[in-house]
């Protein structure tokens, strides 16, 4: 009995490792994005120097804590369709990390959220579906804007 | 001992027949019919009812359809879509089947706990909706709370079902779909431009693609009522009513309530940076009804927690009957005296509190969400086309077993159905591989990609080592609790 116990009690911890191995082992080794200030604005510097002009851009405020502000972009996409694109910073790596946290709860079904989050610094930059055409061509930017 | 003489729970008590057509119907609903993806989807504008479309042929209508064959053909018999592949590929189909419709959810749990704090943070202060210490106190108060309610069988959890879904995703439903009838019936602006049949075309480019995984598994989970079949009246009539009463409850709350929103919010408005709330917010203010929205919040909290139970119930009393069987260690075989698999929920629930734990409590971790997202997505296509196929192989190897409900059409309709859902399920778990939006380079991308395919195949591998070291003392010393 005592053998069928410890079998049982051996299948039930390889179940959990070969589940919490997977999740965890992504979790914890995936490397959080670091949060430092970048001045100015981010998007408009990469979208500027990738050719792309914004058409305009209104301040924008999200309610949540620790959010400075950001901006409502419109740019016109290669076909001539304009498209908005918003930005927000944050006045910490926390408050930061809690808003794209509460972004990541808003899925799609059991999939993911239709907008995408690219993470510069202290700034998020919510992607619109149909505007990641736009983002790729920046993207390069963005990574030189990251990385300063 | 054969496989099929254990499929009743082991308690010495027969499952108790409580669950008719409507029970069984709303059980579909609580799984599918969700308000979080109304504002997702209303950004679409026009094009949002392509996408439902594609989701409904492709996948919305195979399933319900495969789901009435399979489920009254099997209706003797428990487990859902592990009594369905079982019967067609053996216990190794059926357990694969049913062991990643259960560990898809252990990633997705913290998702839709968040979302149900979150969205609870609404009503009471928004703020709290970043507060890491609120998230976890109610995730958990959900979470155990569904798992208790689950403890207690079928009669208890189906009342619960049937309530919430009616007051968290029905009623919501009804109100925004009535509120946006008002609002053009009223004279108001539509914010959409004019109707045209071209618009409502969906664009298919690489930045789509992503998206349509998504589409084809926001229908996901008209198969829960199969998990139920052995407390089911009359299942021979009840489940292809059942599965065609929710999948028009479905279709029918999903494509109204996204345009109704969509027809009052510009698209340039529908922010869903704040969350879903920020767009029912905007939809409230609109109308003049700003004091509807903490109640709304409520009521999308109750819908988002009965989702979690239709979710959290049936894979587990999927994995119980596995259990029964003597395909897990004894450990996982103890159901209590109300039927309930009680260590599948226990474990369960250890499990799903610290996948939550490390979602909460883990710096930003944007890129590992999402790639646990994109591996809940492969392991339910695993999963459903498991669940195709055996619709179709079952009519070759088992042509003249008794189907109270058959897909009409002879073989090509069986093809034509299941071939459709295949494709969907295939082409779905094809894009699910492809990072979203734009923000990943190379390097990311193949790391991105790596991580999901290793995920996904551990996550999916347990069964077949279990029926490596399965034991016939397995069957022989399980469920000691009374």
């Amino acid at each position: 009995m005592n053998e069928v116990d410890n079998s049982a009690w051996a299948v039930m911890l390889i179940l959990i490792l070969i589940i919490l191995l997977p999740i965890g082992w992504i979790m914890v080794v995936s490397t959080p994005e670091p949060y430092h200030i970048v001045a100015g604005e981010p998007l408009r510097e990469a979208l500027e120097n990738s050719g792309i002009t914004v058409v305009s851009a209104v301040n924008s405020k999200l309610p949540l804590p620790g959010a400075t502000g950001g901006k409502i972009y419109t740019i016109s996409d290669e076909n001539g369709n304009l498209i908005t694109i918003q930005t927000q910073s944050f006045d910490s790596a926390g408050s930061r990390d809690a808003a794209i946290k509460l972004h990541n709860a808003q899925s799609v079904g059991k999939g993911k959220p239709i907008e995408d989050l690219v993470v510069v610094g202290n700034h998020l930059i919510f992607v619109r579906p149909g505007t990641s055409g736009t983002i790729k061509k920046i993207l390069p930017e963005l990574q030189k804007i990251k990385g300063r | 001992m054969s496989e099929d003489a254990t499929t009743a729970p082991k308690t010495g008590l027969a499952p108790k027949k409580v669950l008719g057509i409507f029970a069984l119907a709303m059980i579909n609903v609580a799984a599918v019919l969700s308000i979080r993806n109304f504002p997702s989807m209303a950004e679409f504008g026009w094009s949002s009812i392509g996408w439902y479309i594609i989701g409904t042929i492709l996948f919305l209508i195979p399933l319900s359809l495969a789901g009435a064959e399979l489920a009254t053909m099997l209706s003797d018999k428990g487990g859902g879509v592990y009594a369905w592949c079982k019967e067609a590929f053996g216990t190794k189909g059926g357990f694969v089947a049913v062991f990643c419709e259960w560990s898809n959810n252990l990633v997705w749990f913290p998702t839709v706990l968040a979302f149900i704090a979150s969205t609870l943070a609404f009503a009471i202060s928004p703020a709290l909706g970043t507060n890491a210490i609120y998230l976890f106190v109610v995730m958990m108060i959900a979470f155990w709370g569904t798992t208790a309610i689950a403890y207690f069988g079928e009669n208890l959890s189906s009342k619960f079902q049937n309530v919430g879904v009616i007051l968290g995703s029905i009623i919501p439903s009804v109100l925004i779909i009535g509120l946006g009838l008002y609002w053009v019936a009223s004279g108001s602006a539509i914010v959409l431009p004019p109707f045209t049949w071209a618009q409502v075309v969906p664009t298919f480019n690489l930045s789509t693609l992503p998206f349509f995984a998504t589409v084809i598994l926001l229908f996901a989970g008209m198969e829960m009522a199969g998990f139920h079949a052995l407390e089911v009246r009359n299942p021979n009539k009840d489940f292809p009513k059942a599965m065609a009463i929710s999948a028009v409850i479905i279709f029918f709350c999903t494509v109204m309530a996204t345009l109704a929103i969509a027809f009052v919010i510009p698209a340039n408005e529908l922010s869903l940076s704040a969350g879903v709330m920020q767009a029912i917010q905007y939809f409230f203010n609109a109308l003049g009804i700003p004091g509807a929205v903490a109640p709304m919040a409520i009521l999308i909290t109750i819908g988002g927690v009965v989702s979690l139970a239709a979710w959290l119930i049936g894979p587990a009393l999927g994995l119980g009957v596995v259990a029964q069987e003597g395909n897990m260690p004894p450990i996982f075989n103890r159901t209590n005296k109300y039927g309930s698999p009680v260590a599948v929920l226990f474990i369960q629930a250890l499990i799903g509190t610290f996948v939550s734990l490390l979602y909460i409590f883990l710096p930003s971790i944007n890129q590992a969400y999402w790639i646990l997202s994109a591996m809940t997505v492969e392991l339910l296509c695993i999963v459903y086309l498991l669940v195709f196929a055996s619709l179709i192989k079952l009519r070759y190897s088992k042509p003249d077993a008794p189907r109270p409900f058959k897909i009409p059409g002879g073989i090509p309709g069986i093809w034509l159905i299941g071939g459709m859902g295949a494709f969907g399920v295939i082409f779905a778990f094809i894009v699910g591989l492809m990072p979203t939006g734009g923000s990943f380079t190379t390097g990311q991308t193949i790391s991105y990609v790596a991580g999901i395919l290793i995920g996904t195949f551990l996550l999916a591998v347990p069964p077949l080592i279990f029926l490596k070291l399965k034991k016939p003392s397995w069957i022989e010393t399980g469920n000691k609790e009374g």
